[in-house]
């Protein structure tokens, strides 16, 4: 369960302080996929930064399974995400240094899995780079670093799963692929899921949608039954 | 637990491996910088060596005990224990004693010798040199056996193989002295004569009421020093004997300049250390905004703060352990090839690896790569994983925290305590360390104004200059890190080789071709005109003959003394010794008035005076010991006392020895010229008769038999292999200095190529041509480098000034070209280096950058 209570972000610029997102109230049962889409600039990657306490609110409190992470310090914040976020970036950000194998290794390490090798295998079996493990993010294509970020993302199995424009870096082909494997997750697993997304393709597979202009949600729909 | 470490150090392996590349300058700054210092402590210690043993053999031993009186079984047991317990390897006694030496016959001449009676293996370091090919050994003193002077075969008209008698005995002549670089305390008072110890003692020249001095020589091994002896010794017998003096303790200008060196070659070994340590900062730097994005990512992945830091520490300490390992590899390579012909004068045939230096060099590397990259290391912890969403959230992450403040501050006590005990000096540790953080204030400051200042130079319509200045000032720059940097291994580069300069006038205008080679003591004053007389043959110019007294201080009122007896002159200490007095109305050439007024007026100066008996002129030495103008001080000479009011402070180039030396300088007045005193002469050979000593001494002697002439060509020639000595140690050094400086620099410089590698091949994408972008990089490097040489140069004559007025108390020389030089070679090479550096990416396919970054 995923909670906003009059939560705002003001940002300073040279021109003085811009509210970035405007006072906001909601909350995302566990197990829901909702999209938040919007033009440019309306607020939908504040609210995801917020929302994985990447981001503090300038006033209000986010509840996160009912723990208010903007009582938490940077320590805290980390470890919650290693165990109950997993997030998906529009420009993946995966360590170059890294191979695909061992970028999904990472955040099973960070939390001490055992038989942490065997899991990072299985996950890139199941986003389909099984044989792409010791490939490094330099010798990869986009579509395949985005697999690599989704596996990893999941790889401690979070409760919660953010993804900020998880196509918006690929090609519509490459793009479907990985609509096709959050919709094939998303069954398996049935977590919450929190989309930021431009595409209306994966806007669609949300059960609700939250609409965003100059950093208010505008419209919330609910997707037809 | 566990599984944290080994995160740790599983990542720190990851990145280790796949930032190779970008690691090996980090690894090759810290190797070149540990290879440095190991290559200059080891020629260093070389050097030092060959300079403490050519201190060792003027001494003869490491360290001397000396009384008046015979040694007790119960004090020589004292020492013995003392000997034992600090690793002293061989002792032996001799005896120094002043005797009428006589020839055999009934009407023979006398004269007064410098008697040394020794024991087989004196002396413990160098050795007597005999004229002829003779070999010295003990042999030669035993059974009766004498080896002397060839002044004192002139004066008695003898020759090896003849006897002559020292008190109730009579000895051969078994050999003559070509060189004996012994020093003794004072002025010796006739020609040196060796003996047997053993013989000595069966004559009546020991007996009761004698005037000997009779000394231990301790010798505490090659590698021993021999301080902690002297301290142990002290405390030991701190009451009943006169001296206890080391080669450490020279006291007069040769000591000196064996200091000088050392604190010298100290100080440019911590240089070298700073300079690998602005390496490593600024590679670290470099490597740090490199994984600002990496570290984001972790921390979105859950690691925290002090996982991420350690395994940033965890990878640099690796990296910095085996740089250092490879440095220490590095300088057993270069050693091996170092030019010895540059160092062979010195008598040093091999610069052999020092293990010392080598764990000096490792633990330098570890703890300067610690140090420096602590400060960038510690912004990982600020990085905000919300930079991979929002770019501008980075600038976050460089608000300091107490914690980076702290570690600043710990990090700049760290390099003071290593400045002082690298330069092996507080007060020359304290001077660098101040200049160093004076500089980095200055440079970060002109930063600032540089950036603002090339502002000016954004609407210029040269592209080249516009986008060189656009560089300077845009956000993320790296103005501050060339400027400190450079301007700061500038600072030190040209910091080292300006005081080299100065030490260098210093050491070579020491010796000038005014020291005198005979010295005439005990001449009395109906004799002057006698002795000019016999002496105009031999001589360049007439003799210089003064008056000379030898008086204590038995009194001083002053401002800052009140000292009221004799006994309060000793137990104050400084002024207690002997000093050798002169009168006259006139300064000496080597003379320079800095206070007061000299009589050289000859007005009378009776209010001034004040009821004293004579004016004086105090040399700053004992301005220093607390003597100052106005105060009324008490002499005696020989048991006939007078005052004398302080009126003027002189200060005098001792160096210049023609003129003579005195530390008191008195007014002639009837009272002074009543004091027992005798006249001393300073005599130079006329060139081309360097062979006629002998004859000159020996007419001398035969007029005056009560003069007595001291050979001090020897004592010369000594000083002058020492200065020269000194003179090439320092110089090869600078050498060494000045070229690992550079490379260093050039290393730093070369780092920052991966901030530009990005616009750069953005700037190619949009069309910019390879000369256009190299132009542009010339300019703004070039900037940078003028800058920070400018600054750098400034900061390193401020040091040199510094360390040469206060530290090593020389005259200061200016180095205009020095300077010059610098900022024209710092624009120069971190232009160049700027381009060069940029080359592979002006090469190179700008996607192919693109992608990869």
């Amino acid at each position: 369960m995923i909670e906003f209570r009059n939560v705002s972000r003001t940002v300073t610029s040279g021109a003085g302080p811009l509210t970035i997102l405007h006072p906001t109230s909601f909350s995302i049962p566990e197990g829901r996929v909702v999209a938040i889409t919007g033009p440019s600039g309306s607020g939908k990657s504040t609210m995801l930064g917020l929302m994985s306490g990447l981001d503090a609110p300038t006033t209000g409190s986010i509840l996160l399974d009912g723990v208010d992470i903007t009582t938490l310090g940077e320590e805290a914040l980390a470890r919650l995400r290693g165990e109950r976020v997993g997030i998906v970036f529009q420009f993946f950000h995966l360590l170059p240094s890294l191979t695909a194998y061992e970028n999904v290794l990472v955040p099973m390490e960070i939390a001490g899995v055992r038989d942490a090798g065997a899991r990072a295998r299985q996950l890139l079996a199941e986003v389909g780079l099984a044989e792409r493990g010791h490939h490094y993010p330099s010798q990869l294509s986009g579509g395949e670093q985005q697999r690599v970020a989704i596996a990893r993302a999941i790889a401690n199995d979070p409760p919660i799963l953010l993804a900020d424009e998880p196509t918006g870096n690929l090609d519509t082909a490459t793009g479907r692929h990985i609509i096709d494997l959050l919709v094939t997750l998303r069954k398996a697993r049935g977590r919450t899921l929190v989309l930021v997304t431009h595409d209306p393709e994966l806007a669609a597979m949300a059960d609700e949608i939250f609409v965003m202009r100059d950093g208010r949600i505008v419209e919330r729909r609910e997707k037809a039954a | 637990m566990l599984d944290a470490l080994l995160f740790v150090l599983r990542m720190a392996w990851r990145d280790t491996r796949a930032s190779c590349l970008r690691l090996t300058f980090f690894f090759l700054c810290v190797g070149l910088g540990v290879a440095a210092i190991v290559v200059l402590r080891s020629v260093v210690r070389e050097i030092q060596y060959t300079l403490t043993s050519e201190a060792r053999e003027l001494v003869a031993a490491d360290v001397v005990v000396q009384s008046t009186r015979p040694f007790t079984d119960e004090q020589l047991a004292r020492i013995a224990r003392v000997a034992e317990a600090t690793g002293v390897v061989a002792s032996q006694h001799l005896v120094d004693t002043q005797t009428m030496a006589s020839s055999a016959g009934e009407d023979g001449v006398a004269k007064l010798v410098e008697l040394r009676a020794v024991e087989p293996g004196y002396p413990f370091y160098g050795a007597l040199e005999l004229a002829d090919g003779l070999v010295y050994s003990h042999a030669l003193l035993e059974n009766g056996g004498a080896v002397v002077q060839p002044e004192l075969l002139a004066i008695l008209d003898i020759g090896v193989g003849d006897t002559f008698r020292l008190a109730d005995r009579d000895f051969v002549v078994t050999g003559v002295i070509a060189r004996d670089r012994v020093q003794r305390g004072g002025i010796a008072f006739g020609p040196r004569v060796y003996v047997d110890l053993a013989t000595l003692r069966e004559t009546t020249l020991l007996g009761f009421g004698s005037r000997a001095s009779h000394q231990v020589l301790l010798k505490v091994g090659e590698e021993g020093r021999p301080a902690p002896l002297v301290e142990a010794l002290r405390a030991v017998l701190s009451d009943d004997i006169a001296s206890i003096r080391s080669w450490e303790m020279l006291e007069d200008r040769i000591g000196r300049n064996l200091r000088t060196a050392e604190n010298y070659l100290s100080l440019v070994g911590f240089a070298i250390v700073v300079l690998g340590g602005i390496g490593v900062w600024s590679v670290t730097r470099v490597l740090v905004q490199q994984k600002m994005r990496s570290v984001a990512i972790l921390k979105c992945l859950g690691a925290s703060g002090a996982q991420v830091l350690a395994v940033s520490l965890l990878q640099i300490l690796g990296l910095a352990a085996i740089g250092s390992l490879a440095g220490v590899g590095l300088a057993a390579v270069v050693l091996q090839m170092l030019p010895m012909t540059l160092l062979e004068p010195l008598g040093v045939t091999a610069v052999t690896f020092k293990k010392s230096a080598a764990a000096q060099g490792m633990a330098v590397g570890m703890l300067v790569s610690l140090l420096f990259a602590l400060v960038p290391l510690l912004e990982v912890r600020g990085i905000k994983p919300l930079l991979l969403l929002r770019e501008h959230s980075a600038d976050t992450a460089r608000r300091r925290d107490r914690a980076s403040w702290l570690a600043a501050v710990g990090t700049a006590a760290a390099l003071v305590v290593a400045a002082v005990w690298q330069a092996g000096s507080l007060e020359t540790g304290l001077y660098v360390s101040a200049g160093f953080a004076v500089v980095a204030g200055l440079l970060y400051g002109a930063s600032v104004l540089l950036i603002r200042a090339t502002r000016a130079l954004v609407a210029s319509p040269r592209f080249a200059l516009r986008h060189a200045a656009i560089n300077i000032g845009r956000p993320g720059n790296q103005t501050r890190v060339v400027l400190m940097a450079v301007g700061l291994g500038c600072f030190f580069i040209l910091g080292v080789r300006a005081t080299q300069i100065s030490l260098l006038s210093d050491l070579t205008g020491g010796i000038s071709d005014r020291s005198p080679d005979f010295v005439l003591i005990d001449i009395q004053r109906d004799q002057i005109d006698g002795v000019r007389t016999v002496l105009a043959p031999y001589l360049k110019e007439p003799a210089r003959i003064m008056p000379n007294m030898r008086a204590r201080v038995v009194g001083v009122q002053g401002q800052r003394l009140q000292l009221d007896s004799v006994q309060a002159v000793r137990e104050y200490g400084r002024l207690s010794r002997e000093y050798g007095l002169t009168f006259r109305d006139h300064l000496e050439a080597n003379e320079e008035l800095v206070a007061g007024t000299f009589w050289d007026d000859g007005t009378e100066r009776e209010a001034l005076v004040g009821g004293a008996d004579s004016e004086v002129s105090i040399e700053v030495d004992a301005a220093e010991d607390g003597l100052e103008i106005g105060d009324l001080v008490t002499f005696d000479a020989a048991g006939v006392r007078f005052t004398a009011r302080v009126t003027s402070i002189r200060r005098v180039a001792w160096e210049d020895s023609q003129s003579g030396g005195f530390i008191f300088v008195l007014r002639p007045t009837p009272a002074v010229e009543r004091a027992p005193h005798s006249y001393v002469g300073f005599a130079q050979l006329r060139e081309g008769l360097d062979a006629a000593g002998g004859d000159l001494q020996r007419e001398l002697v035969r007029a005056f038999p009560n003069v007595s002439v001291i050979d001090v060509r020897d004592i010369i020639a000594t000083i002058r292999t020492i200065v020269d000595n000194v003179t090439l140690g320092i110089t090869v050094v600078g050498i060494v200095t000045l070229v690992g400086g550079v490379l260093i620099l050039v290393g730093a410089v070369a780092m920052t190529k991966f901030q530009k590698i990005y616009e750069t091949a953005i700037y190619r994408t949009l069309g910019a041509s390879t000369r256009l972008v190299a132009a542009m990089l010339a300019v703004e490097y070039g900037l940078l480098g003028a800058l920070a040489g400018v600054l750098g140069a400034a900061g390193g004559t401020a040091l040199a000034w510094g360390l040469s007025e206060h530290v090593f108390n020389i005259d200061w020389q200016p180095a205009p070209g020095l300077f010059a030089a610098g900022v024209l070679v710092s624009a120069a090479i971190v232009s160049g280096v700027g381009v060069a550096a940029n080359l592979d990416v002006l090469r190179r396919k700008p996607l192919a950058t693109l992608r990869s970054e």
